[in-house]
């Protein structure tokens, strides 16, 4: 049972406040984001429906320790079906927010500059479906550098990054392109050997 | 109300009962009783000078006890007439008030009720509604916690003309609340009081939570609900505004409230089902919204009116789809809540509609009904020979038949509604129902059961239920067997015993009566009348002799096609397993009994030369 002090009940302003979080009042629990979800058919105890009506509760801490607020991939497929218009995965990017401000950190691999090889030249940038990367300057061993940053808030860890930099100064934490080649030679000498 | 007071053609007899309605449509009479109110109305300008120096202090009623009041008052400041009155029962008589008024001399302790007949062509019942005592629920602590109030008391702490002029401040500490929850359905969708939904208290929750969260932004407001009900226009947008304003809506019904006695803050535990979990919140003041019940004097009222009451108590109206304004009598009409729960705007609506149904009988000289009413044979009514009977007024449910001794019994036909309890309950056949005569039904049972009898299943039923049950049998594909021929009458009460013993006598299989459930019965009473004599007709049968299976009541709404379909299956496989030869021996040994029952039939008028032409053929 959920005790009386573990609700907070100006969570759920705080959320309000963030860019993405403004439609959070509109939900009335109706669960069809839940059934249209993709991402539930990988992980079943993934439920944005039941996250949203934690957020109005005011269950603070249970909300942002949670996996779940990572887990969106931002496909929107239930924004299309939403009765009530809510943005679902812009509300996650607000629960994101408010979780890393407070020094938490995603539970899976977000990308990762290599700033020492970056060369700014902005590929990254064009190519990310979620906006997560962006120039920044930044001082690099002694130098001021223009560098590629990814916002762990927004990352999605979907790799077109990765895949798309010509100095391969990005890659996926725990699938960076030396764990991938491996993992690939792995399969085919599998395959050689099947054969 | 001012504008009724006012208007040239509405009087207005307020703190007045009706002790008896008498008559029929466009012609009743109604005797009211006035109360005394010592106080003279024509000379009290409601001043209020009387009220201050009346030492006598009450709970004010208006201000649901958190206010008091004197034994000389005005219900509220905007009651109509203007015009104080005595509390008799707490009054000291020490005349403190008769000084205070002064010359305008307008109080008087002599007064006494006054009784007076008037008559009116048709009334309008706005009798109201009363709320539920939610102490019974125990586990909400209702009167036992400070801080737990009802949506009444809240209204009136948030009123600017309430006694805490508009502050709203909790019972306990007299301190403004932080943290407020509504909890909705308290004695309304629960078996164990009342099962029905109450309307109105959705709408009224928003309305509260929303006026709240309007003028405390930064307090907490949570509404626990079961189910939310918006079905009329506008108020999915209401709603969606509460939401919207950041109000906390949580789906369960709280299960136990406890109070920490020393802050007075109340503990709800729920289970929230949007999260599937039991969770506990901490609130400093709770709001219950009661169910609408019937006022305490329904039965009374009713019983003065001669209409009924609903499953759920309110009265009943003639039909719920196409007639929800006039009552089972003609004449009469309901109007609001007195109806069942309703909000303003339906309240509004029906109190219109009923409004013009009434003055459509003030406005016209004759009145169309029915051309099924009952008609007595005076040659042949015992009343009329000087003996004492009297057994047809007794059962006809709209007071429509006069018996004098030494007259024949007289039926007022705009009273009448053609039900038929008369008919079948008098003992000398002197009673008939135009279109339902005896002479047809007889004719109809015969055509009947003219070929292979013992393998039909008679049924008798009545126009209202157990017909449209049969009916939405057919129009929903509930298949059942073909054994079974139906008579239709208006009411179970119309259903002779005596069709029942030609039956047999015929060698009917198997006889089925069906009518309406007692509460739903189209003509108040009729179907107990019918229900008391089936209940007697079954021991009367058994002891002739025929076998229990082969008689059967059953009681079939209008909805229930499946249930009807179930009791022709169930009836017509009992009557598959009997041996046919056995059913005819049986009717053969109880044909003397039955005979002797039915000897007085031919003398009905019509029956004897029903009965040639159903032998002929």
């Amino acid at each position: 049972m959920h005790h009386p002090d573990e609700f907070d009940p100006k969570f759920r302003d705080e959320v309000l406040a963030e860019p993405g979080g403004e439609h959070l009042l509109r939900c009335y629990s109706c669960g069809t984001c839940m059934a249209t979800c993709l991402v539930r058919r990988q992980y079943p105890d993934y439920n944005p429906r039941r996250i949203m009506h934690m957020v109005m509760l005011g269950l603070r801490d249970e909300v942002l320790g949670s996996h779940v607020i990572w887990r969106c991939s931002a496909c929107d497929d239930c924004y299309e079906h939403c009765p009530q218009g809510i943005h679902i995965s812009d509300l996650f990017k607000a629960f994101r927010s408010i979780a890393l401000r407070e020094g938490r950190s995603p539970p899976g691999p977000t990308a990762r500059v290599n700033e020492r090889t970056c060369v700014a030249c902005g590929l990254c940038v064009e190519v990310c479906p979620y906006d997560a990367v962006e120039l920044v300057q930044k001082r690099v061993l002694g130098h001021k550098k223009t560098v590629a940053q990814v916002s762990a808030a927004l990352c999605m860890s979907c790799g077109a990054c990765a895949a798309s930099c010509r100095s391969a100064s990005i890659d996926l934490v725990d699938h960076s392109d030396a764990i991938l080649f491996e993992c690939m030679q792995q399969e085919l000498q599998g395959a050689e050997v099947a054969a | 109300m001012v504008d009724a007071a006012r208007h040239p053609n509405i009087e207005l007899l307020t703190y007045t009962e009706v002790k008896r309605v008498e008559g029929f449509v466009g012609n009743f009479k109604v005797l009211m009783e006035q109360k005394p109110r010592y106080v003279i109305i024509d000379r009290c300008n409601g001043c209020g000078d009387c009220a201050p120096v009346c030492p006598i202090e009450v709970p004010n009623e208006f201000e649901e006890g958190i206010a008091p009041r004197k034994a000389i008052y005005i219900p509220h400041s905007q009651a109509v007439p203007l015009v104080y009155t005595i509390d008799i029962d707490h009054c000291i008589k020490c005349y403190k008030c008769v000084d205070a008024c002064g010359k305008l001399d307008a109080i008087d302790f002599g007064q006494q009720p006054k009784q007076k007949w008037l008559d009116v062509g048709s009334l309008i019942v706005a009798t109201g509604f009363d709320i539920f005592d939610p102490s019974e629920l125990t586990e909400y602590g209702y009167g036992r916690y400070d801080n737990v109030i009802t949506t009444l008391e809240l209204e009136r702490i948030n009123n600017t003309a309430g006694p805490t002029a508009g502050q709203i401040m909790r019972p306990s500490d007299k301190k403004m609340p932080q943290s407020v929850a509504f909890i909705q359905c308290v004695g309304s969708r629960d078996e164990r009081y009342n099962i029905y939904c109450s309307g109105f208290c959705c709408m009224y929750t928003f309305k509260n939570a929303l006026q709240w969260k309007q003028t405390h932004p930064d307090s907490d407001v949570t509404i626990f609900y079961i189910d939310i009900r918006t079905p009329s226009k506008g108020y999915e947008e209401f709603y969606r505004r509460a939401r919207e304003m950041g109000i906390r809506f949580i789906q369960g019904r709280p299960s136990i409230i406890t109070e920490d006695p020393n802050s007075g803050n109340l503990f709800i535990q729920v289970e929230d089902v949007a999260l599937g979990q039991v969770i506990e919140l901490e609130f400093e003041l709770v709001v219950l919204s009661p169910a609408a019940v019937p006022r305490a004097d329904t039965d009374e009222m009713g019983s003065v009116l001669n209409i009924s009451r609903s499953p759920s108590g309110f009265f009943m109206e003639y039909h719920p789809k196409l007639r929800p304004v006039d009552s089972p009598t003609d004449g009469i009409f309901l109007a609001g809540a007195a109806q069942g729960p309703k909000d303003i705007p339906a309240s509004v609506a029906q109190g219109s509609g009923a409004a013009s149904r009434a003055t459509r009988i003030l406005s016209s000289d004759t009145w169309e009904i029915e051309p099924i009413i009952a008609h007595v044979w005076e040659d042949r009514c015992i009343s009329a020979k000087g003996k004492k009977c009297g057994i047809c007024a007794t059962k006809c449910p709209y007071n429509a038949i006069v018996v004098e001794q030494g007259k024949a019994a007289e039926i007022t036909a705009a009273k009448c509604h053609g039900c038929g309890a008369c008919v079948a309950e008098c003992p000398h056949n002197a009673i008939t129902q135009l279109h339902f005569t005896d002479a047809q039904i007889i004719a109809q049972v015969h055509a009947l059961l003219a070929h292979e009898p013992e393998k039909k299943i008679l049924a008798f039923m009545c126009h209202w239920c157990s017909y449209g049950g049969a009916d939405n049998a057919g129009t929903s594909h509930f298949e059942y067997p073909a054994s079974s021929r139906g008579i239709r009458v208006m009411c179970s009460a119309r259903m002779d015993q005596d069709f029942v013993f030609e039956a047999f006598r015929l060698g009917a299989g198997m006889v089925l009566v069906s009518g309406c459930h007692s509460q739903d019965c189209h003509y108040i009473s009729g179907q107990q009348v019918g229900a008391a004599r089936f209940d007697k007709l079954a021991k009367r049968l058994e002891k002739m002799g025929i076998s229990p299976e082969r008689y059967r009541v059953e009681w079939i709404s209008a909805a229930e096609g499946a249930k009807y379909a179930r009791v022709i299956k169930e009836m017509d496989e009992t009557l598959k397993s009997l041996d046919p030869e056995a059913l005819r021996e049986e009717i053969e040994r109880v044909r003397p009994a039955l005979e002797r029952r039915l000897r007085r039939l031919p003398e009905i008028p019509d029956v004897a030369q029903a009965l040639e032409l159903a032998s002929v053929e």
